[in-house]
């Protein structure tokens, strides 16, 4: 205690009641039964992102304009971001805080437009341990790519064994061009090589290579083959039908296929929505049959919008029974159905009404009724189950050395799910080959508290689009790159989630000056700090959390 | 809306006119809750934040008291603040009244008269800003709309001087709803009269100290005390400011005002909008030939008890005009200046009247029956209601 002023008169004292002395002595923290801490959130569209991609630092450096290092950012979780901005279902986006305040950040637009504005960078090739072991990776697909790249950047030698004569899988085979432009995804594989990642085109697991001799000659081996095989619609006359994935490979690769003027798509899924976009584009009128409603279409959501908007027609409640030649032209059977009891995917069952039977003529038909791996490469000594090897930590397969991954696992998935699966491969090889554990990941909380008043009111930027007249005539790219402004005007509505920004508000607000500012960062003074919370609660973007006291 | 007009004639309500005022004084920050009839005010001043015609913090709360104690801790970080309001919003912020003039900080607020409910009415009087007499706040009752935004200048001259809060008042609709060509000062004037506000002590985290504190009853009373001279310091300010002023505006109100009182017998106490009615029967019964005079007050709290004393006591009757009524008393200005004369030598009998309560119209033939009644009449009367229909 330090000693009292006492005041004999009154023109000694302040007007105010005030304090004039040092306090310090008064440690208040002693009160305190709840303490705050610093602690930085994982903001939900980080948590969201099956690659894991740093979104609020990555806006916070296109706000700054700062591009180069963005880009740099990006590539320490992901080897495709130019792919990903264009292709990716941004589950971000539909996570992001700021849509309970006014619209999402366009985030996938933005990582679009740091890909398009840093095109032209190369990885600085560090220096890389020298590692003696080879590994081969069957499959260049977005699990396969992402693998690679992660294990080359390690020092691993990569080998990658794609069927096709390019690289890329189902970016390259499955995705129109209207959608992703080749030579976005040649410049992004072609980095990937840049840390000597060899590629053997033309070559085909159980054709033109042989799975044991490939587990013999490799210390590790992932097989990311993709979900290939497109399912059976089990009808007669299904061999007049096209298979969806087939007709967008023949595209895709630059070859003509006859579709005709009318054609008929069975299915609702992406496959569907990419072979009608397709269809449109080579002048054919595409009508998309499904056998439930829009609201069950496992499609993505925008793929659906975009397909509706450039003219595709839809047919829902339809399910083909019978496909039949007539006069030159394939007669299609199909029959109206209605939505009965969910089923396990938790979508109501499409039930047939009886007597419900109607046809529809069209020049040809293409199946997408979706598809599933190929794994009938691998011998029988190597254990599957229902065609997917179970849990990589726990099963045989591991042991082996032998990795599956990307859809060849899970079955049609997203890219980005894809590259999430190759990147952990990438690292339970890393562990295998070293006989690691997997370390126990620290669970970081969610920034999901985000206080509104300190942010306005301001519209996301619309992702500029081709006009739909120029879509349909041909297969340029739908989407196009935000401005430089437009850019850094939408980054910048980025809350930071649970990434302190050091806007001084904890510092402002706190009651008792307990908490320290030095250099840009905060600590906070226990001595005197009380725990009542607001600076927790003032903080802008969730870093500070109020936890309680041990005893 | 141009507004960012200043040094011209301008046609504006008295609403507005307390806007430009608030404008021309360079407030920091304003928080406020809409009100009928005050609600003009503070839309005009959030255009001028939305436009940046005015670079001010516009902190919208839920509630009056809200707005008050927001406006408490802007005015403790060392933020020039203003807020207006009206009748039961005026009410709500009672608690908050005490704690801005105990804190000692010089927030100004307009208050548009509002008669209070039940039963609900928008229409004037002055019962809302009289039950706010004793929070420590100063008040000023303004009677045009020129004087509604050179008091709004005046009052933080003041405040900011004596560090304590002002409150100008204005009637509901007779002022705040009509437009009148004022004179828009010119903004540089006024930022020579009205330098920038530098605060004692201030809410600082780089020089913390603890506000509001416990204080025992050793102290308590000195803080009163102090606050009290403040009130009697801000007599000498609220007259150094109106003088200061006229030298730069050519405009000048007094604390007090006396209209043709020189040689009256009979002098009629106004305040608010009235006055102007009233000026208007003095003209008339002076030209009757009729020895009656006006007093005008103007500053309320610090109440210039010297200058009503000096200025009453050699008339041979005081009439009082009150919009307002304490029950169980009578008009609050009539009690003020009973009390004001009651210690001199020389004491005036006084009539009291209560006339125009939830904005019923004072008319010139209402006065001239307050004046009549006043002069026919020997015995002065504590209470005469005029116009009840009884």
């Amino acid at each position: 205690m330090r000693k009292p002023i006492v005041f004999t008169s009154e023109r000694e004292m302040p007007p105010m009641a005030v304090s004039l002395a040092d306090m310090s002595h008064n440690r208040t923290g002693g009160w305190r039964y709840m303490r705050p801490i610093y602690s930085e959130k994982i903001a939900p569209c980080k948590n969201a992102c099956p690659v894991g991609n740093d979104i609020p630092r990555i806006l916070s450096l296109v706000s700054e304009g700062r591009y180069e290092e963005a880009w740099r950012l990006f590539r320490q979780t992901s080897p495709l971001p130019g792919v990903c901005g264009r292709v990716c279902y941004h589950p971000c986006e539909t996570r992001c805080n700021r849509k309970d305040f006014d619209e999402a950040l366009s985030i996938a637009s933005l990582e679009r437009f740091v890909a398009d504005a840093c095109f032209d960078l190369e990885d600085k090739i560090s220096d890389r341990p020298k590692r003696s072991e080879k590994i081969a990776i069957v499959g260049s697909g977005p699990a396969g790519l992402t693998c690679a790249y992660f294990l080359a950047k390690d020092g691993y030698a990569v080998t990658v064994f794609e069927a096709a004569s390019q690289p890329g899988g189902m970016l390259r085979l499955g995705i129109p061009s209207y959608r992703l432009p080749r030579e976005v995804l040649d410049r992004e594989i072609e980095l990937i090589a840049r840390w000597g990642v060899e590629f053997r085109t033309n070559t085909k697991i159980g054709q033109d290579i042989d799975i044991e001799k490939l587990w013999e000659q490799y210390d590790a081996l992932f097989v990311a083959t993709g979900a290939h095989h497109s399912r059976a619609l089990s009808i007669p006359g299904e061999e007049f039908a096209l298979t969806g994935l087939e007709f967008l490979k023949a595209v895709n690769a630059g070859q003509t296929v006859n579709i005709g003027k009318r054609t008929l798509i069975i299915g609702g899924g992406n496959t569907a929505m990419d072979c009608a976009r397709t269809a449109l584009r080579l002048g054919a009128q595409p009508l998309v049959v499904y056998r439930r409603t829009r609201a069950e279409m496992p499609a993505i959501a925008e793929e659906i919008e975009e397909a509706e908007h450039e003219g595709v027609q839809f047919e829902f409640l339809a399910a083909p029974t019978a496909i039949c030649r007539r006069d030159g032209k394939l007669e299609v059977h199909c029959v109206r159905m209605q939505l009965g009891e969910p089923d396990r995917s938790g979508r109501r069952r499409p039930v047939p009404i009886p007597g419900s039977d109607f046809r529809i003529l069209t020049d040809s038909v293409l199946k997408a009724v979706g598809e599933e791996p190929d794994l009938s490469f691998l011998s029988e000594h190597l254990e599957t189950s229902e065609g997917i090897v179970m849990e990589r930590a726990q099963g045989l397969l591991e042991r082996a050395g032998i990795f599956i991954g990307g859809d060849a696992q899970t079955g049609p998935s997203t890219v980005a799910q894809a590259m999430r699966s190759g990147r952990e491969t990438a690292y339970a090889i890393m562990r295998f080959l070293r006989g690691e554990r997997k370390p126990k990941a620290p669970q970081l909380d969610e920034a999901l508290r985000v206080n509104f008043s300190y942010f306005v009111h301001k519209p996301r930027v619309p992702t500029p689009q081709l006009p739909v007249s120029e879509r349909t005539s041909s297969f340029a790219e739908t989407k196009r790159a935000l401005s430089v402004d437009q850019a850094r005007t939408e980054a910048s509505r980025c809350f930071s989630c649970g990434v302190c920004n050091t806007c001084d508000n904890c510092w402002v607000f706190c009651p008792d000056a307990a908490i320290v500012r030095t250099n840009g960062s905060y600590s906070v003074n226990y001595d005197f700090c009380k725990g009542c919370g607001v600076c927790a609660e003032e903080c802008p973007r969730s870093v500070i959390s109020l936890v309680e006291e041990e005893l | 809306m141009t507004p960012t007009l200043t040094g011209t004639k301008k046609v504006v309500t008295g609403n507005h006119a307390v806007s430009y005022g608030a404008m021309l004084a360079r407030v920091q920050v304003i928080s406020a809750y809409p009100i009928t009839p005050q609600t003009q005010v503070v839309e005009l001043l959030s255009e001028f934040c939305a436009n940046g015609t005015l670079r001010a913090k516009f902190i919208k709360v839920e509630s009056e008291h809200s707005a008050m104690a927001a406006l408490i801790g802007a005015a403790s970080t060392g933020a020039r603040t203003f807020t207006a309001t009206s009748a039961h919003g005026l009410a709500l912020m009672h608690e908050m009244l005490h704690w801005a003039a105990g804190a000692r900080l010089p927030i100004v607020m307009a208050d548009i008269n509002r008669a209070m409910g039940p039963p609900w009415s928008v229409w004037t009087d002055q019962n809302d800003s009289l039950s706010q007499r004793d929070t420590g706040w100063m008040q000023v009752y303004c009677e045009s709309n020129q004087e509604v935004l050179d008091t709004v200048i005046q009052a933080y001259r003041v405040a900011e001087k004596v560090s304590m809060p002002a409150m100008l008042v204005l009637d509901a609709f007779v002022l705040s709803h009509t437009a009148e060509p004022i004179e828009i000062p010119d903004q540089s004037l006024v930022d020579e009269y009205l330098p920038p506000y530098r605060p004692l002590y201030k809410l600082d985290p780089n020089d913390p100290r603890s506000f509001g504190a416990l204080a025992p009853p050793d102290v308590y009373m000195e803080l009163r005390y102090k606050m009290h001279q403040a009130m009697e310091d801000a007599l000498i300010e609220w007259a150094r400011a109106d003088e200061e002023f006229s030298e730069l505006f050519g405009r000048r109100y007094g604390l007090i005002e006396p209209y043709r009182a020189d040689d009256a017998e009979i002098l009629l106490v106004t305040s608010g909008t009235v006055t102007s009615t009233a000026r208007e029967v003095i003209d008339e019964l002076r030209a009757e030939g009729r020895r009656v005079g006006l007093l005008k007050i103007r500053v309320f709290r610090p109440f210039p008890a010297q200058l009503v004393r000096a200025a009453l006591q050699d008339t041979e009757k005081v009439a009082v005009l009150d919009r307002n009524i304490s029950f169980g008393m009578g008009g609050i200005f009539a009690q003020e200046i009973k009390s004001a004369l009651y210690n001199s030598t020389k004491r005036p009998p006084i009539f009291g009247f209560v006339a125009g309560l939830g904005g019923r119209d004072i008319t010139p033939s209402v006065i001239r029956e307050i004046i009549d009644y006043t002069e026919s009449h020997d015995e002065p009367e504590d209470l005469i209601w005029v116009g009840v229909k009884r």
